[in-house]
């Protein structure tokens, strides 16, 4: 019923964005005279309508999800019973339905915002292709089943409408399930509650220099518009940064992807748009100041918005599934997403190519040495970036014109570009900011440049010393970031002391070089963590001296190393570093394993733990087989970070044993007799090893009477300690032997006593007066002793800090300019409305 | 026609060219294990062929298991990494590596996993239990 009353509001909700779009259509075809006024208003209507009515309806799906209702598809395929309450509520942009959802409402927002402040004539062009927009967005989710074809996957759908054909479903067609399959493991992280929805709200904003380009087309004004929507790209460009980082944080602190970036086709989803937008804003900013570039800043603020919608049709078709981390499930929705970027292109390419001849071009030529050449170099720089990783994630589209069957391209290519390109723009950064606040012929320049270069020599030639530098290219890429970072750290230095409101631009660049020097420190210069042997074991393999047992070379160097419990071993020469155990939870997940690692340095300094966990996927595994995952553990320093996972480890592999044998072994009944069997005997005081685990025996107590059998002659109690090696964890039992006497013959008594989380039987055998100890005979040890072990994956990862200074330099210098700009328009805003 | 617009021409043929030269060489396409013999690196997709032993050993520090081709060719594979975590679940691999005397050394190996979604026996399952 909740299901029908949302379906209802989804409809209506696309209802009226169709009806607004046309609306705002007839409003800006006729801007001039006065009924276009009216229709605005109305269409404004139409935009409030929709997003209540969107609203409704994710209201009702929240609804549904924290209430539990599994007959619903969405709702049994992203919950189960047991999900916390805060991943029910992020489980409504768990699925793509959902995500899109969100998406929608947050350009419904960004609408409003734009009803507020935009001006005439753009406004009705403008909210035009905002609700062209959402037309689109709104028919992948309304969920239509028009006879000819089936318009967009609703979230409300029922399972019966999702499977009609299955055979449980057609015997019972109200079939609800009891429980739902739950989110995916790797998403319950906070993370998961901010990264997604500050994507959308990036790419809610991005439609907005998109939708002002094309009004800017449409009313013929070519260069107002950017006023206006400068702030908005700035904004836009600013979440999306924000967006990448959390995201680079994530994939790096909580999925072992063992990077921050990994080229990843979803990854590039976000980082492309954010490139053409960045080469958007240099373009709109040369316009803003020089009323040149007007075409490069359409062109970009139209390739930007195009860029999301191809990225987001390449992941969330199918194309990419096999690629991809990120699974995105294709939902029959291929059709209208090429639809959706086949308009966006043809109303933004065409109508940009319709009014080519008309969008003014520059009298003449630009120097080489002016601001405005230089921010467009910038800028062309930054969109060749973004079109190279849109060739590269396109590879299984632009691929079959070089192969059948192309895989993704390797790493190595999107290095190869984006080296030589971050270098040259690292060194037009320099030039341009300068250029940007003062003339400068070559000779000035180089004057004011001579102290920058100075210290940038210094520091390159200190990094290459301190980091064993070999290769020329790191070199030049080295060189040229410090460059960066000491050239832009002089026009802040010059800016401070007059306008230092304007130091955003500065401040952007002085980012960008940082981010250069730590992205370059950390993926070039991680190690694995290695102990010595096979550290030098991996020197012959690099040797080509290793060979296989069929007498090839060994090329494939060993990168992980192996831990006994509690005995130390010397890694990378720095540390002593010991397994300490591990301890089994239920909290916060299931059957999570977290194993305790000492790191003691060598040189001194104080030792530290590291703590990864190993727990099973839920959602994944069965009761024939457990599917494990690992949660790393990153000890983030200032200078480096290390990275650690448990890959392996002697409790997983016995978990793995126990299934297997359940497996094989349930036709023949249990045989008993091969359980392993051991007697010990144990002095008081003393302590005893015996497979797993210490046997203490601390002192006899005497044993009560209701205990003992009728005419016992001696009743006493051992209070025993055992303790589990790897764990830690302890238990105390007093198992009792007795002598009585029945009939005159004497016996004894001794019942076993079970300690049930080890399967293990204590029983109190015999006493041994003649060298005061006692006999325990102990049941369940495993018959095969196995010292406890683990197998470690480790790396260390140097300057990932000055990654994450880069990046936060960069939103420190993005968030100047918005401000900026922002309230500069604002002003203009009220001038515009105090006029009559 | 301007110098200056030759000139920017010639440079973005060139630039275009270069690019997907390149781009056409980093890529390559999926073969089986009979042409991945002749090749110094080859993708190749499979599955898992469980009817033979398979595991880590922690002696050689390798993963290996038999992997059959598209074309039905089983081959050993060596992984020099712990076992992914769901290698047993997926329906399809991927291995990137050398054909070594049969034997298939992988760098890299890619698992796709099944898709939970429009899959109804995990539904069956329940509803039988219930």
């Amino acid at each position: 019923m909740a299901g029908l009353i949302g379906n209802i509001f989804l409809s209506g909700a696309f209802v009226a964005s169709i009806a607004a779009m046309i609306g705002y259509a007839l409003s800006a075809s006729g801007y001039k005279n006065t009924d276009s006024k009216k229709i605005e208003r109305i269409s404004n209507w139409f935009w409030g309508f929709k997003g209540i009515f969107l609203l409704i309806a994710s209201g009702i799906l929240i609804h549904l999800l924290v209430t539990h209702q599994f007959q619903y598809f969405y709702v049994w395929n992203y919950t189960s019973l047991d999900l916390e309450t805060q991943y029910l509520y992020s489980a409504f942009y768990g699925g793509q339905e959902g995500s899109f959802m969100l998406w929608i409402i947050f350009s419904f927002i960004v609408g409003l915002g734009l009803i507020r402040w935009t001006r005439k004539p753009y406004r009705a062009p403008v909210m035009f292709v905002m609700a062209l927009t959402q037309v689109f967005l709104l028919s992948m989710v309304v969920g239509w089943d028009l006879i000819v074809a089936q318009i967009g996957a609703s979230p409300f759908r029922t399972i019966a409408q999702e499977m009609p054909n299955a055979p449980f479903i057609q015997a019972n067609p109200d079939f609800t399930p009891s429980d739902g399959t739950g989110l995916n493991d790797l998403l319950k992280s906070p993370w998961m509650m901010i990264h997604p929805p500050i994507i959308f709200v990036g790419f809610a904003m991005m439609t907005v220099p998109f939708a002002f380009a094309i009004a800017s087309l449409w009313t013929r004004t070519y260069h107002d518009w950017i006023r206006p929507a400068l702030p908005w790209t700035l904004a836009a460009n600013l979440s999306l940064l924000t967006a990448i980082f959390l995201g680079g944080y994530w994939a790096y602190e909580t999925l072992s992807f063992g990077g921050y970036c990994a080229w990843d086709p979803v990854e590039n989803a976000s980082l492309v748009p954010w490139l053409i937008g960045t080469a958007g804003i240099h373009a709109m900013i040369i316009q803003r100041k020089s009323s040149r570039a007007h075409k490069a800043s359409i062109f970009l603020a139209i390739l930007a918005y195009v860029g999301i919608v191809y990225q987001t049709f390449l992941t969330r078709s199918g194309v990419l599934a096999e690629q991809s981390v990120h699974s995105f499930v294709d939902l029959g929705l291929y059709g209208q997403l090429l639809l959706f970027i086949l308009v966006m292109v043809a109303l933004g390419i065409g109508s940009y190519l319709y009014r080519y001849r008309e969008l003014p071009s520059p009298e003449k030529e630009s120097k080489i040495l002016s601001r405005e050449f230089m921010t467009f170099t910038g800028s062309m720089l930054l969109l060749i970036l973004g079109l190279v990783i849109i060739l590269g994630t396109s590879s299984p589209i632009i691929g079959r014109f070089f192969v059948d069957n192309p895989t993704p391209p390797e790493i190595a290519f999107y290095n190869q570009w984006s080296m030589p390109i971050a270098i040259i723009m690292a060194i037009a950064t320099v030039i341009g900011q300068h250029l940007f606040w003062k003339r400068y012929t070559w000779e000035s320049l180089a004057g004011v440049l001579i102290v920058p270069l100075l210290l940038t020599s210094i520091a390159t030639v200190l990094s290459i010393i301190l980091g064993d530098v070999r290769n020329i290219g790191y070199m030049i890429f080295i060189f040229a970031a410090w460059f960066a970072v000491f050239g832009n750290g002089r026009v802040i230095f010059d800016l401070l002391k007059k306008r230092p409101k304007l130091i955003g631009g500065a401040l952007n660049h002085v980012g960008f070089g940082v981010l250069l020097l730590g992205v370059i420190a950390s993926s070039v210069y991680t190690e694995p963590l290695l102990d010595q042997r096979t550290a030098s074991y991996n020197a012959r393999v690099a040797q080509g001296e290793v060979f296989d047992e069929e007498g090839f070379p060994v090329t494939q160097p060993i990168e992980m190393f192996e831990l006994d419990l509690n005995s130390p071993k010397l890694i990378n020469e720095r540390w002593m570093v010991t397994y300490e155990g591990y301890e089994l939870s239920d909290s916060p997940r299931l059957g999570m394993q977290t194993y305790k690692i000492k790191f003691e340095p060598v040189n001194g300094g104080s030792p530290f733990y590291m703590k990864p966990e190993v727990y099973p996927m839920l959602t994944t595994s069965t009761r024939d087989n457990i599917e494990w995952s690992v949660d790393p553990h990153v000890r983030t320093g200032l200078f480096s970070d290390i990275y650690l996972y448990v890959a392996g480890s002697r409790y997983v592999e016995k978990e793995n044993e126990r299934v297997e044998q359940r497996n094989t072994m349930q036709p023949v009944a249990g045989n008993p007799e091969t359980e392993s069997r051991q007697s010990i005997e144990i002095k008081q005081g003393e302590m005893v090893t015996s497979g797993n685990f210490n046997f203490t025996f601390r002192n006899f107590v005497p044993a009560s009477e209701e205990s003992v059998p009728d005419n016992t002659q001696i009743g006493i109690r051992a209070l025993i300690h055992v303790e589990h090696e790897a764990t830690g964890r302890a238990f105390e039992v007093e198992p009792l032997f007795a002598v009585y006497t029945d009939d005159g013959r004497s016996y004894t008594y001794s019942p076993p006593l079970e300690i049930e989380e080890w399967d293990l039987e204590v029983t109190f055998t015999r006493v041994l007066p003649e060298d005061d100890s006692i006999e325990l005979t102990v049941d369940g040890l495993d018959y095969e002793f196995e010292e406890d072990w683990i197998l470690v994956v480790a790396e260390i990862k140097p300057f990932v800090s000055v990654v994450w200074l880069g990046t936060f330099l960069l939103m420190a210098g993005f968030s100047v300019s918005l401000l900026r700009h922002w309230a500069r328009e604002k002003k203009a805003g009220e001038d515009y409305e105090s006029k009559p | 026609m301007k110098p200056k617009l030759i000139i920017g021409i010639v440079s973005i043929v060139f630039f275009t060219s270069l690019l997907m030269y390149n781009f056409g060489n980093s890529i390559s396409t999926y073969v089986n294990f009979i042409d991945a013999e002749d090749r110094p690196t080859a993708h190749v997709v499979g599955v898992w062929d469980d009817s033979q032993a398979y595991g880590f050993s922690r002696e050689t520090m390798q993963f290996s298991f038999h992997m059959k081709d598209q074309d039905g060719n089983v081959r050993r594979v060596v992984y020099p990494r712990p076992k992914p975590n769901n290698f047993e679940q997926a329906t399809q691999l991927v291995v990137i590596g050398e054909m070594r005397n049969n034997v298939f050394h992988a760098n890299d190996m890619l698992m796709k996993c099944p898709s939970k979604y429009n899959d109804p026996s995990q539904l069956e399952q329940l509803s039988s239990a219930n």
